[in-house]
């Protein structure tokens, strides 16, 4: 296949060292592609210097929609299209709309990010992803380089990284 | 810098403040509106506001003890220093419950025998609510808090000196910081029936309590950003990082959601119910005082909860201080918009003043004018004079808390 990687990889047993290797890896340059814990570690994220994620802004669009939705929608309902005299209230009554209001905010905005994170994230129906190796969903933690473009020398050097910083294993795979 | 040195110029300021204070104090009993009315409702409006915010940090401090909470270990002084405000506190009180029991003011309609006489849901009420109840009710509720505050304090700077063999002197804390919880929980209820929601005798409401509580303990979480960031400023406090704050913005952000639930939840059965004796509460302040009761609102839901919705803005000290103070002022409104109809209506009763227009009840009843403001810089002034006097009298940082460690490597 067209996009498949040639990928050289460490796996590291402890966050601690993965934390340090990932900073000794920035010093000296590398380029790493990406990291797998099987949870998430504390300055990882400031490690890597990843980029804030944007899915609390959907939540709030979507929020925001449940919100008009339902306000709209009972203000239609309740006014316009079919009004009814309820306790001898007004039909156009804003305390009584707030809990449903408060309920659809809920709902969009957590079914909104859910649909977006899969979207965004390509994961779908008997969608599969290829693992570097098993393990990094269970104890293991793993830096991963491409190893595209990179020269004989370039390989070896981060194979020496791998080794320096720790990694107990390294391989390399096809994804 | 371990040791917090209270210094000449914070006196200084704090003594302005407080002269301040007792300047307003001095015209506003000098006024002599209708029975001192509009003096003795502020000094109940800020004595119970900054006695909540004492209580709250006391209680908050029992909860995170209770819970094994590591984060706020590293300015767990500052809430130590914040629960001893409470032997102010019961001075402010008690000289209310004085006034009350010896007939020197008449905030409380179920204080005047002959009102009583001839109304059977005053007569029905009268168990609870008399002069003699709310003086010692006062006394001894208030006086297990103090008691529960100096334990803790104490038990907490021992520490420093003395941890014991595993961890002997924390489990030591940790008794009495899960014995102060169900008796402020329930305890903070019967005082605020006593002290505010009994300034509106024929009504009630199951949830007032919850609902007042919660409006202490957002003013609470906003005194403690805003003091955090002066004594930050100071230099103290080198390890209260980004990541304290941020915590303390997720409190504030969440009770400010907290505190709209219960005003809501309390709104909307009384509104749904349509019971006149219930309903006459909010239909006074919302024909009578439509800017405080929607203003209420907007302060003190919509501005924090859109401004703090966002993570980043949790983590600036600047923007924090900014909606903390807001937020502060806004539930000391909420005070004022709870305290004021109900004594406004009493003393027009008793009084035989005519009419919600006239001049001699208007200010001060209707929107907090100078003199309120200035008695509450004089009440922060002691508030602020008292916990900075707690604070140099320990070191800063508890030395050998279990969890201070953990604290100083906050991450979220």
């Amino acid at each position: 296949m067209a996009n498949q990687k040639e990928v050289l990889f460490g796996l590291y047993s402890d966050e601690e060292v993965l934390l340090k290797a990932i900073h000794k890896a920035k010093a000296a340059h590398l380029d790493i592609m990406d990291v797998f814990t099987p949870f998430p570690v504390h300055g990882l994220d400031e490690a890597l210097d990843l980029k804030e994620s944007r899915l609390h802004i959907v939540g709030f669009i979507f929020g925001l929609l449940g919100a008009l939705t339902a306000f709209l929608g009972m203000t239609w309902i309740f006014v316009d299209d079919w009004p009814i005299i309820i306790g001898g209230k007004p039909y156009w009554s804003v305390p009584a709309f707030i809990p449903i209001t408060f309920e659809l905010t809920v709902l969009f905005a957590s079914i909104g990010m859910v649909v977006v994170f899969y979207v965004i994230g390509g994961l779908g129906p008997g969608v599969t992803n290829p693992t570097l190796d098993d393990r990094i969903t269970d104890d293991k933690f793993c830096i991963a380089f491409d190893q595209h473009g990179l020269s004989e020398k370039d390989v070896d050097k981060v194979k020496a990284f791998l080794k320096d910083s720790g990694a107990e294993e390294i391989h390399t795979k096809t994804i | 810098m371990n040791t917090f040195t209270f210094e000449r110029s914070q006196r200084m300021f704090f003594g302005v403040l407080m002269g301040i204070g007792l300047l307003c104090a001095i015209i506003l009993f000098a006024q002599n509106g209708p029975l001192h009315a509009r003096f003795w409702s502020d000094v109940l409006h800020n004595s119970v506001f900054f006695t909540g915010i004492a209580v709250m940090a006391l209680f908050f401090l029992g909860a995170s003890v209770t819970a094994m909470a590591g984060w706020y270990t590293v300015f767990k002084r500052v809430w130590e220093a914040f629960s001893l405000f409470l032997l102010v506190g019961i001075i402010l009180m008690v000289f209310l419950a004085l006034g009350n029991y010896l007939g020197f003011h008449h905030l409380y309609h179920w204080n005047d025998a002959e009102s009583v006489a001839d109304d059977v849901l005053l007569k029905g009420k009268s168990h609870f609510l008399n002069r003699g109840w709310y003086l010692f009710g006062t006394i001894i509720i208030m006086g297990a808090w103090i008691y529960f505050a100096r334990k803790i304090r104490t038990l907490s700077i021992q520490e420093d000196e003395n941890p014991g063999p595993d961890f002997q002197q924390h489990r030591k804390i940790r008794v009495w910081a899960a014995a102060v919880l169900p008796l402020i929980g329930f305890s903070s209820a019967a005082t605020i029936w006593l002290w505010v929601m009994s300034v509106d005798p024929h009504w009630y409401s199951t949830l007032f309590a919850w609902y007042s509580a919660a409006s202490w303990f957002v003013a609470m979480v906003a005194l403690t950003i805003m003091l955090m960031g002066y004594l930050q400023s100071k230099g103290y406090f080198p390890d209260f990082n980004r990541d304290h704050l941020h915590d303390l913005g997720k409190f504030l952000f969440a009770f400010s959601i907290f505190w709209t639930y219960l005003w809501f939840s309390q709104f909307m059965l009384i509104w749904y119910g349509n019971v006149g004796e219930e309903t006459t509460y909010f239909l006074t302040r919302r024909e009578q005082y439509p800017v405080l009761f929607y203003g209420n609102l907007v302060v003190n839901f919509v501005l924090p909860f859109l401004v703090l919705l966002r993570n980043d803005t949790k983590r600036k000290l600047g923007t924090m201080f900014f909606v903390s103070g807001i937020v502060f002022f806004g539930h000391w409104i909420d005070y004022f918009l709870m305290i004021k109809p109900g004594v406004l209506h009493t003393t027009m009763e008793l009084s035989g003043a005519e009419g919600h227009g006239s001049h001699a009840l208007g200010a001060g009843f209707a929107l907090p004018g100078f003199l309120e403001i200035g008695l509450m810089l004089g009440f922060l002034g002691l508030f602020l004079y008292v916990v900075f006097w707690q604070l140099s009298k320990a070191s800063l940082m508890p030395k050998n808390d279990p969890y201070l460690a953990e604290s100083i490597h906050h991450h979220v």
